[in-house]
């Protein structure tokens, strides 16, 4: 063993690493983006969830404190919480309230909820969810619990309150309040798999085949066949459609392998067609496959490639609404998920999955997918263009 | 200067920077005919061959190729194009390769593909992968690819550079060959053994055309018996030019 020799090869590779200034620059700044974009996203307050509620409460006299209104005072205890927004609802409106996302979830208090709670100590809480997300499903469920728990608990001091509450020497040890839930998309059969694998299905439909374009097309000009190809009657939109249709092949059974294991052998629950699902995935692989093509102008070898990945993953996943909604982002970052590519298919995935959505509802994000594609083929070939001038 | 040349240029020029590439250069090449331009390493034969195929822009001047003026994606139909490292697709076969490039130029004919591929010799090879080729036969399937859409203009860019002698010699029959047939050929080279088989001779240096003519005629303007001295001579006359 020469430490020479030793000392002689790290600093020639130290030389080699230093020459690659991006690489320094990304050792350096890559780290610092991924970080701080995690550390925002973690930190970051979840925006209050919108919730309808159905007050319908008539109430009930009480010698003691005069007129109690039960809903009433539930409904003020869930404005009063940080994590809520209360938006108050007529009976008919509620349904297409959940359906435009506008209220992520609805509460009734029919009209007999007070004398209800009285006549049999418990409050039913009848709470109608959106249901795509079993996350915040379960967060709104929990909010709503405590909040009337907190509701009736304040009651225990007035005569009113203390027939129904369980309080010291009660041998009744049940919960007062039981949620009865209705679900407009999903259910409680769906897990939080079934609310991740759209996002997961998206990921692996696209990268894939961005990694295979990347280094397909890399390969191309490494090897000197891009200058021998640029000599011939071909155009750089020929080629980087020809690109899109040779590895579209390969993307497209890909696609159908990620939809047959999910479906068949996962068995994750779907509402829409199968079909419309196999759309939304093989037009984000097209993007993956020329996002690949336009990201390969930017490397000069396979190493470069794996350095770029985490630069187009990352902030893809972390802003396209893989794990956060994009409504929860702080509004500055809000307009980056607009134009992650991931986050149209995650919308439209999710929303054929969870909510079994048609086509007549998804297209917009379709539409924008294939908008998507179009520049990213003329970015090709205008990087294209730039390199041969 | 013919208005029917295969090639022409026009007072071509060529700045990378501060760096003058291709220096005024004008040229005139026939039909049949075949034109090497000969210079040292970096003397501007490879800037001015891509410039010819219209890979990259002149600074300014002009170039007509079989009577159009570049860039014009259409021509390329009929031109070869060959580099100094032989780009050709490593998962591909000999065979594959070639037509590859003869289809990319609207080119579909399977007999002439065999021709090309008897020609260089690689019948016996033709279906192997280029990944197992050894370096003289990647170079002769690089020619098969330049000549398998029926170019009549070829851009040859060193092409016999780093292979044995003999197929050195094996190359410019093909050439000569070709050139029977009315293609033009452009040959660039560094090595000055080659140039007394081109049919007239351009010498290059620092990106300026110093002298053209047959090689014959080259070594009786300096009176010299070699082409080396020869261009030597109208090297040092090009340096007294540029002291003026």
């Amino acid at each position: 063993m020469s430490w020479r020799r030793v000392l002689t090869l790290a600093r020639r590779v130290m030389r080699q690493v230093l020459r690659d200034r991006r690489t320094v620059a990304l050792l350096v700044f890559g780290p610092m983006l991924v970080l701080a974009l995690g550390a925002i996203l973690f930190r970051s307050k979840p925006a209050p969830i919108p919730l309808g509620v159905i007050n319908e409460d008539q109430g009930l006299a009480s010698p003691v404190v005069g007129t109690i209104n039960l809903g009433q005072r539930i409904t003020d205890e869930l404005a009063a919480s940080d994590a809520l927004a209360v938006v108050a609802l007529s009976p008919d409106e509620a349904d297409d309230r959940l359906r435009d996302g506008t209220v992520q979830a609805a509460i009734l208090f029919p009209e007999d909820f007070t004398t209800h709670f009285l006549e049999n100590r418990q409050a039913v809480l009848d709470l109608r969810l959106e249901g795509s997300n079993p996350t915040r499903s379960m967060a709104i469920t929990a909010h709503v619990t405590q909040a009337a728990m907190r509701t009736l608990a304040s009651l225990a001091g007035t005569g009113f309150g203390a027939a129904g509450v369980p309080g010291a020497g009660q041998e009744e040890a049940a919960l007062p309040v039981s949620v009865q839930a209705t679900y407009l998309y999903g259910g409680e059969e769906f897990d939080t798999m079934d609310f991740v694998a759209p996002v997961y299905i998206a990921l692996l439909g696209m990268f894939f085949v961005f990694l295979l374009a990347c280094v397909a097309f890399l390969r191309e000009r490494s090897q000197g066949t891009m200058e021998r190809l640029a000599a011939t009657p071909a155009t750089r939109a020929e080629i980087v459609l020809g690109y899109m249709f040779g590895l579209g092949l390969f993307a497209l059974i890909q696609v159908a392998v990620i939809l047959f294991f999910t479906v068949w052998v996962l068995e994750i629950h779907y509402r829409g067609s199968l079909a419309l699902l196999f759309l939304v995935i093989a037009l984000l692989a097209v993007v993956g496959v020329n996002l690949g093509i336009l990201a390969s102008a930017f490397a000069r070898n396979e190493f470069q490639v794996v350095q770029l990945l985490p630069l187009v993953i990352f902030p893809q996943v972390l802003l396209g609404g893989t794990f956060w909604a994009v409504s929860d982002l702080p509004e500055y970052l809000r307009p980056f998920a607009y134009i992650m590519p991931l986050y149209y298919a995650n919308t439209a995935l999710r929303d054929v999955m969870l909510k079994g959505w048609g086509l007549a509802r998804i297209w917009p994000n379709l539409a924008i997918l294939v908008g998507i594609t179009g520049v990213l083929v003329v970015m090709s070939a205008l990087m294209m263009r730039r390199e041969a001038a | 200067m013919t208005t029917d040349a295969v090639l022409q240029t026009n007072e071509l020029h060529k700045r990378f920077g501060p760096m003058h590439a291709v220096d005024g250069v004008s040229l005139s090449v026939g039909r049949g005919e075949i034109y090497g331009l000969l210079g040292p390493n970096g003397s501007g034969k490879t800037t001015l061959i891509r410039l010819l195929i219209g890979l990259l822009r002149p600074t300014s001047g002009s170039i007509r190729l079989l009577g159009e003026a570049v860039p014009n994606k259409a021509i390329l139909a009929q031109v070869g194009y060959m580099t100094q490292a032989s780009a050709l697709y490593e998962e591909l076969t000999v065979r594959e390769n070639v037509a590859f490039f003869a289809e990319i130029c609207g080119q579909n004919d399977r007999a002439w593909m065999d021709e090309v591929i008897q020609l260089v010799d690689l019948q016996e090879r033709s279906r192997s992968l280029v990944r197992t080729l050894s370096g003289g036969l990647r170079q002769r399937t690089s020619l098969a690819c330049t000549l398998a859409h029926r170019p009549r203009l070829l851009l040859l860019d060193e092409p016999t550079v780093g292979i044995d002698p003999q197929l050195r010699a094996t190359f410019w029959s093909y050439f000569r060959r070709l050139a029977d047939t009315g293609v033009t050929l452009i040959v660039s080279s560094h090595v000055m053994d080659e140039a007394e088989r081109c049919d007239r001779l351009g010498f290059m240096r620092q990106g300026r055309l110093l002298a053209e003519g047959t090689a014959a005629e080259l070594r009786r303007r300096k009176g010299t018996s070699t082409l080396e001295e020869a261009f030597l001579q109208f090297a040092a006359d090009g340096m007294e030019v540029g002291l003026r």
